[in-house]
């Protein structure tokens, strides 16, 4: 049901063929697709998740990896609450862009936007950047860290989840006055301002329904 | 859910029972006891999904909503709720019929309160958007167009469409492995996206679609999908391809674009071209500028040529491949752009062009590699195309505008010396590509002085493809009557293809004021090479000159030309003798021409007679052009072969046409003043002493020789200017020629006679050698209309008669 508290929207970014797609097929539809064929454009999902109680809708735009989609992918990043910048930990060049890619979201991105530094593809054997080199670069630059396997579901709820977690207790300590109504406008989907007391009017009479909202 | 209510809504309880149990029930399964309207909403549900909308139902519902329209919004929330219980369980039969009822219903009702019930339908639409299933998102797409075609009469302020722009740019780009449904779900979000432009476009008070975090998504969603497109349109109405739609959607953003947002539509195209690697081949390129072009509001058009040629500033180290196409795409929008942008604009346009031509040519200092001379090319032709649109006197402007960037390379140094030449040619490769444009109607227009002294100071260059450029420039405007290829051919044959007319007021008029300008450069040009093509070039443009002005008011200043080139050709020292003999070719060729062109019968058959003497003496004086490599014996010093001015003169009279400034005039001389060749001592001597070989004439000259003093101030016969000759003189002697002419003759007797008196013997004999010459051309003349040259043996003057050309020219040395 549209009772949701908030919503987020999550952009995931890197370099191509570092598990973008990946990552979010596994959170979002619990799969793991092998051959993914590179992302055209740009990919979007939903998922709602429970954070304490509180429902937490997150929409996700996976971002196509490849240099010729930069300029399309780029204008996503402007209204993302939280930025996934993905890396392969079996693959050092994809690491090796990330400076690229955090100049990219300096410029494009909000300045308040959430960045988490993620390693991807653990279940590899041929890491090639260890996790303490991935920890200190997301310290320098101010981010979350999580080393995560799309394969082996590794850490991807967990990332979404302390995701929305974090999300959530920034726009609560953001303004705490402000009531949830207002907070669902914020996100710039159609805030419509009636509609989530709408929605919460009609909750009363979902007895048969409630809770179908996540599967 | 459904299931559940199925069961009930057969029941159809009496309508009374409404009114008591208008609060909200908590259970949905007591069906009986709930409100009317939602009752009306289950029941367009069917019991089998496949079965579709309930239709009698639906009418029934829809009636409900017309009558109270207060509840619509209950009625959109509620449809809403239902929907999204079906999507969760996957029920997607449901869901469609939701949906259907919901367009309906907006399709419907026009009242008042058809706001509040579009933003449960948009909620619906969004949130059959963000469901996986490619079908419901298409479904949704389709709902969501049928609202945007809706003209709402009330203003949604707080509406935001950011979701939707998000959704169907990324539908525009989705992928996958059934092409049937990719082609249907990128049509969606094309549409979709046409939608939310529709939507918004007009509206100030809702989500500006201008702004650039939308317009990075929509022109490279509609570009990706144009990309795939095939270019060649086929005329397949019946199906929408996502290219086609993606097209026809740019064109209406496009044309929807005001000044002001013209930028944000052009930065994203560019970055996407460039990302995209779309420039070479520039096929697409050129086809989506041409969308831009035609669709944009004329008055904005030039802005795009900016952007463009801006872009391709910032694109300097880009591979010259690249910049071709730019190039390429810039000639072939800037056409579309010339025609609406004026004066200022269009300079700063030509401008910018010639500041990347030169950006060009310094980069590639050593040497140009045939790419970057395509770059080059390209965007010369770009100039052409865009001064092609303007009006003639807007090209006159342009060519005065390239011809003042021309480098003056006198001012530098011998290092820059060969960047300028390139710089030159490729300047003057534009104004020769503007001024093929440009359609001649009267000289005196298309030669303002002010573009004609630089023109003609470069027709004397010493640079062999500078100087050809340059004569092309003029055969371009001077060829009015398109007998430019006519003329290439070098012949004392008549040529049958050449169309005339006779020279108007104006053009004789140009003739003597700018004529002699022209043709002394034209002389000056030919000493300079002796190559075939510079040669040929130089005699196309002489040729077109005569064809389009002589006339029986100018043929005097054409002769004096012509026996000018020959003069010249005979006198002018370092010649290599197939030079002397092209030029002579040459000057016969014109003045067979001239005849023609004037139809003064007399002169043509001189003319005639000469060519027929050279052809048996010496045809290597007679066109075609001699290669270097044919081996003749040349003798060009064979008085008896050229053309004489006595005998031009007398012909001039059995013609009835005037032949005073002929007599009186002298030929052509090499030009001294502005020459890129060194002062020659011996050119000096010659033109101060030596060159009035008849010299009867020559003391009356200089009183009568008004015209051409008059229209070559400081040029030709700068030397030779008495102190008295002043403005007020020549125009005394205009006015009056016979009077001043008599005054000057009887001042120059005197000293004539005075010189006699007092002079020694040498001093004499110089002055008085020419006029043997003269006479002894006469009298040759005469001789050989009587009996062919063999029987010239008679009178003193014989041993003179076989001297050679140089000997009258030296008589210094002839007489020790």
């Amino acid at each position: 049901m549209e009772d949701y508290k908030f919503l987020f929207k999550v952009v995931l970014v890197g370099n191509a063929g570092v598990g973008k797609t990946c990552l979010v097929r596994r959170f979002t539809q619990g799969l793991f697709p092998p051959g993914q064929g590179a992302t055209i454009g740009v990919d979007f999902m939903i998922k709602t998740v429970e954070v304490e109680g509180e429902k937490i809708k997150l929409q996700i735009w996976d971002t196509a990896g490849q240099e010729r989609f930069r300029s399309i992918t780029q204008s996503y990043y402007r209204s993302a609450h939280a930025l996934i910048l993905v890396y392969d930990i079996s693959c050092q060049p994809t690491f090796d862009c990330l400076p690229d890619w955090l100049r990219e979201i300096q410029e494009y991105a909000s300045s308040k936007v959430l960045k988490i530094l993620v390693g991807n593809k653990t279940d590899r054997d041929d890491r090639e950047i260890p996790t303490q080199i991935g920890e200190e670069f997301a310290k320098q630059h101010d981010m979350y860290f999580l080393e995560t396997s799309a394969k082996e579901a590794e850490n991807v709820e967990r990332l979404f989840y302390e995701i929305a977690a974090e999300l959530r207790d920034q726009a609560r300590s953001k303004d705490a006055s402000v009531s949830s109504q207002q907070r669902t406008n914020h996100s710039d989907s159609i805030g419509l301002s009636s509609l989530s007391a709408k929605a919460n009017y009609f909750s009363q009479n979902n007895c048969c329904t409630g809770g179908a909202s996540s599967n | 859910m459904a299931l559940i209510m199925c069961c009930f809504e057969p029941l159809e309880l009496p309508e009374c029972l409404d009114s008591l149990f208008q609060h909200e029930c908590c259970c949905g399964c007591c069906s009986a006891l709930r409100p009317r309207y939602k009752r009306l909403v289950d029941n367009i549900f069917p019991v089998n999904p496949d079965d579709g909308l309930v239709k009698s139902n639906m009418e029934k519902l829809t009636f409900y909503s017309l009558s109270s329209p207060d509840k619509l919004d209950r009625i959109g929330e509620y449809l809403y709720q239902k929907a999204t219980k079906d999507i969760n369980r996957k029920r997607y039969k449901y869901v469609e019929i939701a949906m259907e009822a919901m367009d309906s219903l907006l399709m419907a009702c026009h009242a008042q309160t058809l706001n509040l019930f579009v933003e449960s339908f948009l909620k619906m639409v969004q949130k059959l958007l963000e469901d996986s299933n490619p079908q419901l998102q298409i479904m949704a797409t389709n709902s969501f167009v049928k609202f945007a075609n809706i003209e709402e009469d009330t203003p949604s302020y707080h509406r935001r469409y950011d979701f939707f722009i998000h959704k169907f740019s990324s539908m525009c780009h989705g992928a996958y492995d059934n092409l049937g449904l990719q082609n249907n779900i990128r049509l969606a979000g094309i549409k979709g996206l046409q939608g939310v432009i529709r939507k918004t476009v007009s509206d100030e008070l809702v989500e500006n679609i201008w702004e650039k975090q939308h317009m990075e998504k929509i022109i490279p969603s509609l570009l990706f999908n144009m990309q795939s497109g095939d270019l060649t349109q086929t005329e397949d109405a019946t199906t929408t391809t996502p290219p086609q739609l993606a097209e026809s959607v740019l064109r209406e953003l496009v044309g929807r674009a005001s000044f002001g947002h013209i930028s944000s539509v052009l930065k994203p195209l560019l970055t996407h071209l460039d990302n995209h690697q779309l420039w070479v081949p520039y096929q697409f390129a050129i086809h989506t500028f041409r969308v831009v072009m035609i669709s944009i509001q004329p008055q904005y058009s030039y802005t795009v040529v900016e952007t463009l040629m801006q872009h391709l500033g910032n694109k300097t180290d880009t591979s010259p491949k690249t910049r071709t196409s730019l190039a390429v795409v810039l000639s072939k929008i800037i056409a579309i752009a010339a025609g609406e942008s004026v004066g200022p604009s269009a300079l700063d346009i030509i401008n910018n062009l010639l500041t990347h031509l030169r950006t060009s040519v310094k980069t590639t200092k050593p040497e140009t590699t045939p790419e970057e001379s395509q770059y080059q090319e390209a965007l010369i032709n770009a100039l052409g195309e865009f001064a092609n649109h303007h009006p003639d006197y807007q090209k006159i402007e342009i060519m005065l505008f390239i011809m003042n960037t021309v480098p003056d390379l006198k001012k530098k140094g011998a290092e820059l010396r060969a960047e300028g030449d390139q710089m030159q040619n490729i300047l003057l490769k534009s104004l020769l590509k503007v001024g093929t444009q440009y359609r001649t109607a009267a000289f005196e227009k298309a030669f303002p002085a002010s573009f004609l002294q630089p023109l003609l100071k470069m027709a004397r260059s010493p640079h062999d493809p500078t100087r050809i450029i340059v004569m092309q420039i003029f055969q371009a405007l001077l060829d009015r009557h398109q007998n430019q290829g006519v003329l290439t051919n070098i012949t004392t044959q008549p040529y049958s293809a050449l169309s005339q007319e006779t020279p108007s007021r104006s053009d004789i008029l140009f003739v003597h004021k700018y004529g002699s300008n022209i043709m002394q450069a034209l002389i000056d040009g030919m000493v300079l090479s002796d190559s075939v093509e510079s040669l040929a070039s130089t005699y196309n443009t002489a040729a077109l000159l005569t064809v389009e002005m002589a006339c029986h008011e100018t043929i005097q200043e054409f002769l004096l030309f012509i026996l000018g080139i020959q003069h010249v050709s005979l006198n002018v020292e370092n010649l290599a003798p197939i030079h002397r003999c092209n030029m002579l070719s040459m000057s016969i060729a014109l003045l067979c021409l001239a005849c023609r062109v004037t139809g003064i019968t007399s002169l043509l058959e001189y003319s005639e007679k000469i060519v027929d003497d050279r052809r048996e003496e010496a045809p290597y004086m007679l066109p075609p052009l001699l290669d270097k490599r044919s081996g003749y014996e040349l003798n060009v010093t064979l008085p008896h072969l050229s053309i004489d001015k006595m005998a031009l003169a007398e012909c001039l009279e059995t013609a009835g046409v005037e032949n005073k400034r002929l007599q009186n005039g002298t030929p052509y001389e090499l030009n001294q003043v502005d020459t890129a060749m060194p002062r020659n001592s011996w050119i000096d001597t010659s033109s101060t002493g030596m060159s009035h070989r008849d010299s009867s004439a020559d003391l009356a000259s200089n009183g009568n020789d008004n015209d051409s003093i008059n229209s070559s101030p400081g040029m030709t016969k700068k030397t030779l200017l008495l102190n008295e000759y002043n403005f007020d003189s020549m125009k005394r002697a205009l006015a009056e020629p016979t009077e001043a002419a008599k005054r000057y003759h009887r001042e120059k007797q005197k000293e004539i006679v005075k010189q006699f008196r007092d002079g020694n013997f040498e001093d004499l004999m110089r002055r008085t050698e020419p006029k043997h010459e003269v006479i002894q051309n006469r009298l040759n003349e005469l001789f050989n209309a009587l009996v062919d040259e063999t029987t010239i043996t008679t009178g003193e003057k014989q041993p003179m008669e076989k001297k050679p050309i140089y000997v009258t020219n030296f008589p210094e040395l002839f007489y020790y």
